[in-house]
């Protein structure tokens, strides 16, 4: 017996290491030289396709494929769009396995995402040395873009479309302290970039405006929350509950009212699953609003609806969209400065940064921060869940 | 005290689950000498199988039989329908390799669990599954119980925790009281001596794979009508399977049982009462602490070379 668990041992450790292997490999500086703009170019999108937050990916996905289909002929480009699975549980190995693939591809001249803020992390020195720019619509943390606690994890490579936690955590944290005027708060958190990153901005503006607040701690890979319930207070308001699975935020709010307990649980952007996140009275926080509510966006809803029939239009999605049309917008500008052959990757990223877009998925005009990678004046906001469970907006 | 109860429950109801699942790793380990590394993926399967046969029958909104019937029902499928799965795996994936070295069947059980999962993937998508039983009879099966103090033992605990017992009852009674339990133990005894007595090892080896996982497709539903259930739950929760057979002595169904029992509480008072970052941490040192001292686990038996 102590030979077969030891066999099974050897070769599960030797898994984990060819897998560890492959994803330490060092960043490679190719360029894509002479990539002809009227040939077909290529945008890598990485986010988690599959894994609790699948159904993240996908949104983004399809609103990726829409972004293309309709946005590069009207720029007379051609692009081929590639899609990258990163399931959270799977850790930063794969995002960083997945850059060297796409830097090893001459025809890439761009990347959308990485969607989580722990895959950014893992993959954004790789692009970086590659000169590649990457626009994530989704990845939130704080230190992606700002330096925070003398840490800058991101790189000037590093691009998104959506405004940071240093603005949800306040935001949220705010809305709680004004608005529901709570006097305890439970914070879980879930052991990866994401979600400590969020806990600990939320936590410091609730004990700035004098809440008491405890922490929690789980593992990604966590599911079943009894015992986490368990600790919460019968007193506590809210558990805040920065996840990246709504289906484990639904699981937590039912496990809450199984043991009794009053609080009701607030999520991050990472809890927004109306199909999955529906216990009624609970909260969720988002970079982007209900865009079925902006008129300039009827046109655009009516055909990513044609060719998603059975979807409904979420919060992951539309910023995906946005992110397309903003690298799209620079590969042209690239293409124009370097009279129709980009030279080098690093065309594309140095206009970036000079994007403007009039007619904003989100409403209103985009433009970069001159201080940050981030969009100017984003906000985040904050929705209600309904008895149906159904997301309104409140604040 | 009431912290104390609540995680005893807590324990009680995860660590059901996981002995559900030890026990299929054991018996097949028993018979067959195979750490089936599939397991936990065809635990995964139960729990969409379930999931499948809870919409047929008008989901957790409109049912269209009784709440009691219901969940039996949707038990009974996924076990049904992992008892068919086993016997496949076992015919198309073990059976060739049984006289090959024993890496080779080791091997292709990872392969086996990495089919299973990326099928899934790909026929299912990647979205989890909520049973919703929140939603049967007006989260009744949450809200009414029985009171121990000031803690409510919610209905769907009780029937959590009492189905994975009855099962293991059942299971033990079978092994332990029948002509094919009897046949099941000589063959994981000596398996030449076995066949030389007129047992019929092909038989008895299906039958062991019907039996754990039947119980793997039980333990699905039982784990999935209280959260979420994905196509990437199977390798977690045979990893702690496969530890819970582990520590209760793999080969061993009392030990299996034990083991399950143990991590389950392990898992929920390390959570309660230390710190919930360390659950794993102290569940996988339990391991690494048997390996060393007590490599036979709680109730194995040691390995015994002829010098």
């Amino acid at each position: 017996m102590k030979k077969a668990i030891g066999l099974a041992l050897a070769v599960l450790a030797t898994s984990v290491v060819a897998a560890s292997a492959q994803g330490a490999q060092k960043g490679s500086s190719a360029i894509a030289a002479g990539v002809n703009c009227k040939g077909t170019m290529k945008i890598a999108f990485l986010t988690p396709l599959t894994g609790g937050a699948g159904f993240l990916g996908n949104e983004q996905g399809s609103w990726a494929k829409y972004a293309v289909k309709t946005l590069a002929p009207a720029m007379h480009l051609k692009i081929q769009l590639v899609m990258g699975d990163t399931p959270v549980e799977q850790g930063a190995a794969v995002a960083q396995t997945l850059a060297q693939k796409y830097v090893g591809d001459p025809k890439v001249v761009g990347i959308i995402g990485p969607s989580t803020s722990g895959a950014v992390v893992a993959a954004t020195q790789t692009f970086f040395q590659a000169g590649l720019a990457h626009i994530s619509p989704s990845a939130t943390k704080t230190d992606l873009t700002k330096r925070e606690n003398g840490k800058l994890e991101g790189t000037p490579a590093f691009f998104r479309d959506v405004p940071g936690d240093y603005i949800q955590g306040p935001t949220d944290a705010n809305y709680m302290i004004k608005t529901l005027h709570v006097k305890k708060v439970v914070i879980m958190d879930f052991q990866e970039p994401y979600s400590t990153g969020l806990a600990a901005a939320v936590e410091r503006t609730l004990k700035a405006g004098g809440v008491s607040t405890s922490r929690l701690s789980a593992s990604n890979t966590t599911t079943d929350y009894s015992a986490f319930v368990t600790k919460v207070p019968n007193d506590a308001d809210i558990v805040f509950f920065p996840t990246q699975k709504p289906g484990d935020a639904q699981t937590f709010a039912q496990q809450l009212l199984e043991q009794g307990k009053k609080a009701k649980v607030f999520g991050g952007d990472g809890s927004n699953g109306p199909g999955q996140f529906k216990a009624p009275g609970s909260y969720v926080s988002n970079f982007a609003p209900d865009i079925t509510g902006i008129k300039a966006d009827a046109k655009i809803i009516a055909g990513w609806k044609k060719d998603n029939p059975k979807s409904e239009v979420g919060s992951f999605g539309p910023p995906s969209y946005g992110a397309v049309q903003i690298m799209l917008t620079a590969i042209k500008r690239a293409c124009a400065a370097d009279h129709g052959v980009i030279k080098a990757r690093h065309d594309v990223l140095r206009q970036m940064k000079k994007v403007k877009i009039s007619n904003w998925i989100l409403g209103g005009k985009f433009a970069f921060s001159t201080k940050s990678n981030d969009p100017l004046n984003a906000k985040f906001y904050i929705f209600k869940i309904q008895q149906d469970g159904s997301y309104k907006l409140v604040g | 005290m009431d912290q104390f109860t609540q995680l005893t429950v807590d324990a009680l109801t995860l660590g059901s689950v996981y002995a559900l699942i030890a026990l299929g790793y054991t018996l097949i380990y028993g018979v067959l000498k195979l750490l089936n590394f599939a397991h936990g993926d065809v635990f995964m399967v139960g729990s969409f199988i379930g999931f499948g046969v809870l919409q047929l029958l008008g989901g957790t909104d409109n049912p269209v039989v009784p709440v009691w019937a219901l969940l039996t029902i949707v038990t009974f499928a996924a076990m049904a329908g992992c008892a068919a799965l086993g016997v496949a795996i076992e015919r198309f994936a073990y059976r060739p390799l049984r006289d090959a070295p024993r890496i080779a069947p080791l091997i292709s059980a990872l392969g086996v669990s990495f089919f299973l999962a990326n099928s899934m993937q790909l026929l299912f998508g990647a979205d989890p599954r909520n049973y919703n039983t929140f939603d049967l009879s007006n989260g009744a099966l949450y809200l009414r119980g029985i009171d121990l103090g000031n803690v409510r033992v919610p209905l769907l605990r009780i029937i959590t925790i009492v189905a994975a017992f009855v099962l293991m009852v059942m299971l033990w009674f079978l092994v332990n009281r029948t002509r094919t339990g009897k046949a099941m133990r000589a063959t994981s005894f000596d398996r030449e001596a076995a066949a030389m007595m007129g047992i019929d090892i092909d038989r008895v080896i299906v039958f062991t794979f019907v039996l754990g996982s039947a119980l793997a497709g039980a333990a699905g539903v039982l784990f999935a009508v209280r959260v979420p259930t994905t196509v990437s739950i199977g390798f977690v929760a045979g990893l702690k399977g496969f530890t819970a057979a582990v520590i209760g002595g793999i080969g061993s169904i009392p030990g299996a049982m034990a083991g399950g029992l143990i991590l389950g509480f392990a898992e929920s008072y390390t959570q309660g009462y230390v710190s919930t970052k360390w659950s794993d941490l102290v569940v996988f040192s339990i391991l690494i602490a048997f390996m060393i001292f007590r490599p036979q686990g709680l109730l194995g038996r040691p390995d015994i070379s002829k010098v």
